[in-house]
């Protein structure tokens, strides 16, 4: 997929993706808490989680 | 009021939840703050108030952002604010950005290549992808908070003062 932005480097990043660093830094770093303090909930197993993800995943066509 | 059960005593329904899962809630009371921290407060507050329209969720009309308000933002444009395709009150950068927000919450697919390239062309290919990354942020609070029935809670700016030493120990990541 053709990034519709303009993006600081051409380089991915681990999953593929285009590399985003830097864009919104303040943003970034708060999302990932908000995914880690998410999956070390313990209130939903793990199975429960990745079927959940995964279901909206393709609920939203994100293919990677 | 929510219809958790079993919920710790506080002032509002986000606070008794917050009292009970407090690492989630600062987590997403920091995401809101890195949301507001990065993202023009004028456009972020017609963006929140409009996908409250969007997602039915009458409380959070109700609310409203400080640092907007100290930025210019008059009750007048936001009454004006479902007629922004013609209302004179709304600047181009401010259509750009209401578009690109109401296709992204009806069908984030479906937003288009204009759509997004308007808004960069006002807002820089950084502004997009932060204004990009807030209404989503704001998605998120508002679609789990109609899910778990918070219909009241602090204001934008209380809840994020109640962030910032959380948020600005996370800078790094």
């Amino acid at each position: 997929m053709k990034p519709r932005i303009p993006l600081p480097t051409d380089s991915v990043n681990e999953s593929g993706l285009a590399n985003t660093a830097g864009m919104a830094p303040a943003l970034g770093a708060a999302r990932r808490r908000l995914y880690r303090t998410g999956f070390r909930m313990r209130n939903v197993d793990p199975v429960t989680t990745e079927l959940v993800r995964m279901r909206n995943a393709r609920f939203q066509s994100c293919n990677y | 009021m929510t219809w958790l059960e079993g919920l710790s005593e506080g002032d509002t329904d986000w606070d008794r939840l917050a009292s009970t899962f407090p690492e989630t809630f600062d987590a997403l009371a920091s995401l809101m703050a890195a949301a507001w921290e990065d993202t023009d407060p004028v456009l972020l507050e017609l963006a929140r108030l409009r996908i409250a329209t969007l997602l039915q969720y009458p409380e959070e009309l109700t609310r409203r952002s400080a640092r907007a308000k100290e930025a210019g933002l008059e009750e007048a444009k936001l009454a004006q604010l479902a007629a922004w395709p013609t209302s004179p009150l709304f600047t181009a950068r401010e259509r750009a950005c209401l578009a690109l927000t109401e296709q992204f919450i009806l069908d984030a697919n479906g937003v288009t290549d204009a759509e997004v390239a308007e808004v960069t062309k006002h807002l820089g290919g950084n502004g997009c992808y932060a204004f990009v990354e807030a209404i989503s942020a704001l998605e998120t609070l508002q679609r789990a908070s109609l899910v778990l029935g918070i219909h009241t809670a602090p204001d934008v700016d209380q809840m994020i003062t109640r962030s910032t030493s959380a948020h600005a120990t996370e800078g790094s990541g």
